[in-house]
């Protein structure tokens, strides 16, 4: 039942898509405006059929129909009620099912925004390349192709079965972490199909670009969440008090996140200036692009991961689509790319448009490591057969400088004026933010903070607080609480967002300390200044799990519980850390080993980890930052772009008049 | 810095019609960038999967709990009896797809520690039908003795939860490693030199 339910729903997903392609395709060729109205209309079909699949997994999950094979493997009885839910996406069928149905979400939105444009040949190309992108999608779903969430078992179906992967059924952000990462991935869909509407159409003006530019933002904004929530759940489940390791597919996740960056950035030159059209289109195509080969990566078990789903089938299938999608591209790129080419040149490298493009280079550069280093191990082997890792050293060496240099424009760039700065309004301007910047090179010194990194990092990071902040003030000021909003002001939230998470990085990378202290019931130990002790441990059961839980108190304060669970069908214990979160640092406990003798020592593991907690906090501003940029501002948007320089327009413009415009969505 | 004057929003530009004053450099770029893109999907496309992935287990550095059972030609088979080797404890099923992939490199393995005698396959089933396993050994080769594990008690004390999982245990017994899914000879080769050469359980 289920299972008919759910083939059928993904079945009428892929039919509906199907269709959409080709009504397009022949409206759009034959030039009949009827058609293209008509193609609108499969986009609530496709969303149809996908919330049925979704609804037959998610049935069969909470009824617990091991006649599934997907039920049968990853599921259980006892099995609590949210991680039965979030099952549907703990694996890799599953998984595949959520971003069909994240896509055809976003196909509805795309309609239902453009509903007066659906005539119009650029938004007809892009609804086709969204649909020809679900079409790929619900086809890996169908019956009998790699990812059929709804295959049945084969013989005699399972009493039980043996559960979801112990570190996947331990918390609850396992629950919001993956959603929020698909919102973000699939969304690029959309910029990535406006993009290719443009190239075909051969309408490379701005005006799509302003169109999709929120779009960008909205999946820019979910990705980020989803990125940070995962740092967060390593943080708390994996237990070894780290949260984020350069793991191939946390790079996955991040590659596109550092190109979609740059474009946010890059399309404000456009907007203002017209420059820098085939880069920022290539971003955007690039993003995409990368979300594909990020998939590959996670599902195609190519590169060793934690995270890596199993080896399957499904490989071969998406490395296809990537090369479909690249080589597309980039023969429109060669189609196209002479049109695209600017009209206007930078003028001084020290303007807004100079800070830009820096910033561009600089995240390029970052994107650039990163996939080198995650492609490595494969160069490698295919090279001489050797089988290596990239760790962290190699991540570690090489983004450092880079973080380093994108501080310091984020300081820079939010003063510099459009088209030429001079030093003296430079030195007015950025009076403040030096000012702050030297105050927290002197306060983290003073409180004890070491090492050359880690100083640039706090001194750059305050001088880029400063910076942001100086904005919003000027913006308040003016504009009352309207300065929190528009793209540049909440830009800058945003910036002071990433700014926490850059010095909380800086810190708990550099001052993290980790011990080990055996322990009897009744024994204390002083461990970097912290008074543990251990008082005993609880046996407990749970329906799913049975956990021995140390009882640990810390600073004679409060008592917390890591703990050692384990799981029926998985012999492995898994340990869970319990944290004693705090402003200045966290005190992180893992039960290391336990016997089932109460009387007898435990090894408890102690990781302090200077400001973590500013890391979730950092990624709450990022949220808001960026809700706040997507409301529109105070000003209008420019509907014409200024792209040619006018004579006696290129004097800076005077501060007020500057921020003003800046403040809205110029 | 020619300015062709591109300020609305939506121009109906005339479609190729090039300045003549720039040269047309798109489709270079383009072809460049897509052979680099061919080299590199060419390039995943021929990678195996690097599946064998390290991983926890509370058995690491412990003596690995004693393995015996019927072997497939009737004998009985210890694992004590291989002290002095490294052992590779090798769950199988002839079910199992990457079980079948590994077997080239189990056989690579032994082949080059054959002479040495210095290390050695040991096969457990894992759920499977011994007769079946047989005409699948007959079949693919490999003369390693296979445990025949009828209750999955080896399974069990393990904690192996599917195959292909893999044991490396030291010469003393002590278990080095677990690898979850299929083994690499080249890996394997590398785990077993540096185990070598950190001395580890000889």
């Amino acid at each position: 039942m289920n299972a008919v339910l759910g083939q059928g729903g993904v079945l009428l997903s892929l039919l509906a898509a199907a269709a959409g392609v080709i009504t397009l395709a022949v409206g759009l060729v034959r030039r009949r405006p009827l058609l293209l109205d008509a193609a609108t209309r499969y986009v609530w079909l496709v969303l149809i059929g996908a919330l049925v699949a979704v609804a037959g997994m998610e049935r069969a999950l909470l009824t617990d129909d091991f006649s599934l094979k997907y039920v049968a493997d990853h599921s259980a009885r006892s099995t609590p009620l949210l991680f039965k839910i979030a099952t549907m996406w703990g694996a890799l069928e599953g998984s595949i099912l959520l971003w069909g149905l994240v896509l055809s979400l976003y196909l509805v939105a795309m309609v239902l925004r453009f509903r007066d444009r659906t005539r119009d040949p650029l938004f007809g190309w892009a609804l086709l390349t969204a649909f020809a992108v679900a079409v790929f999608f619900f086809g890996l779903m169908a019956r009998g192709a790699p990812a059929d969430p709804f295959a049945l078992v084969s013989g005699r179906i399972p009493a039980d079965g043996p559960g979801p992967n112990p570190l996947l059924q331990n918390h609850p952000l396992m629950a919001f972490h993956p959603p929020m990462l698909y919102l973000g991935y699939v969304g690029f869909t959309v910029p990535f199909a406006f993009a290719v509407g443009a190239l075909v159409t051969g309408r490379l003006g701005e005006g799509w670009l302003v169109e999709t530019r929120r779009w960008t933002l909205l999946a820019w904004g979910f990705l980020s969440i989803g990125i940070v929530l995962g740092a967060w759940w390593s943080y708390e489940v994996l237990g070894w008090g780290g949260f984020w390791a350069w793991d191939p597919v946390e790079n996955a996740s991040f590659l596109p996140w550092l190109t979609a960056t740059a474009y946010l950035h890059s399309v404000m030159v456009q907007e203002r200036r017209g420059m820098l059209r085939v880069w920022n289109l290539s971003l955007l195509l690039a993003t995409f692009s990368l979300t594909i080969l990020g998939t590959f990566f996670t599902r195609s078990g190519v590169l060793d991961s934690v995270h890596a789903f199993t080896r399957s089938p499904i490989g071969p299938w998406i490395l296809t689509f990537f090369a479909v999608v690249v080589l597309t591209v980039v023969g429109l790129i060669g189609w196209r790319g002479d049109q695209l080419r600017s009209p206007g040149s930078i003028d001084s490298p020290v303007s807004r448009e100079g800070a830009f493009l820096a910033n561009n280079v600089l995240f390029a550069a970052f994107a650039f490591v990163v996939l080198l280093g995650t492609v490595f191990p494969l160069l490698v082997e295919a090279a001489n057969g050797d089988r290596i890792t990239v760790g962290r050293p190699y991540f570690d060496r090489m983004t450092t400088p880079l973080g380093i240099a994108l501080l310091f424009l984020m300081a820079v760039a939010p003063v510099l004026p459009w088209r030429k700065a001079s030093g003296e309004l430079l030195s007015t301007r950025l009076v403040w933010p030096a000012a702050a910047g030297t105050a927290a090179l002197v306060l983290s010194v003073l409180l004890g903070a070491r090492g050359l990194a880690p100083l640039i990092a706090f001194g750059l990071a305050g001088f880029a607080g400063g910076s942001a902040v100086r904005q919003l003030v000027l913006a308040t000021r003016r504009q009352g609480w309207h300065g929190l909003i528009g793209r540049a002001n909440g830009g800058m939230i945003v910036h002071l967002g990433i700014i926490v998470i850059a010095v909380a990085f800086a810190a708990s990378q550099a001052y993290g300390k980790r011990a080990e202290v055996r322990l009897t019931p009744g024994q204390s130990a002083t461990v970097f200044g912290h008074r543990i002790t251990y008082e005993g441990f609880d046996s407990k059961t749970y329906p799913n799990r049975s956990a021995i839980e140390a009882k640990v108190r810390v600073d004679g304060g409060a008592t917390y519980r890591p703990a050692l669970s384990t799981y029926p069908f998985f012999t492995q214990a898994i340990g869970t850390p319990s944290v004693d979160t705090g402003v200045t640092e966290d005190v992180y406990l893992t039960l290391v080993s336990a016997s089932s003798d109460p009387k007898a020592p435990v090894v408890i593991g102690v990781n302090i980890q200077p400001l973590v907690a500013w890391l979730w906090i950092g990624g709450g501003f990022v949220a808001i930052g960026t809700l706040m940029a997507m409301v529109p501002g105070r000003r209008r948007r420019p509907t014409a772009p200024v792209s040619a320089p006018v004579p006696g327009a290129d004097d800076d413009v005077p501060e007020p008049r500057q921020a003003v415009s800046i403040g809205g969505g110029g | 810095m020619t300015s062709t004057i591109d300020a609305r929003p939506e121009p109906a530009e005339p479609s190729g019609a090039p300045d003549r004053r720039r040269p047309r450099v798109a489709p270079w770029v383009a072809l460049g960038l897509a052979v680099v893109l061919v080299g590199f999907v060419a390039l995943l496309y021929t990678r195996k999967g690097a599946d064998s992935t390290v991983a926890p287990s509370p058995l690491i550095g412990k003596p690995a709990p004693e393995v015996t059972g019927p072997g497939l030609d009737g004998s009985t088979v210890r694992l004590s009896a291989y002290q002095g080797r490294y052992v590779l404890l090798n769950f199988f099923a002839s079910w199992c797809v990457p079980c079948r992939n590994e077997h080239d490199d189990l056989l690579k393995f032994t082949a080059r520690h054959q002479a040495a005698g210095d290390a050695q396959v040991l096969a457990v089933i894992f759920d499977d039908d011994p007769a079946t396993v047989r005409t699948w050994f007959q079949k693919n080769g490999g003369t390693w003795p296979v445990i025949e594990d009828p209750n999955g008690k080896v399974s069990l004390d393990f904690g192996v939860r599917g195959p292909p999982e893999s044991f490396l245990i030291a010469p003393d017994g002590t278990v080095l490693t677990r690898i979850i899914g299929e083994v690499d000879a080249n890996v394997l080769e590398s785990l077993v030199a540096q185990a070598k050469k950190l001395g580890a359980g000889s």
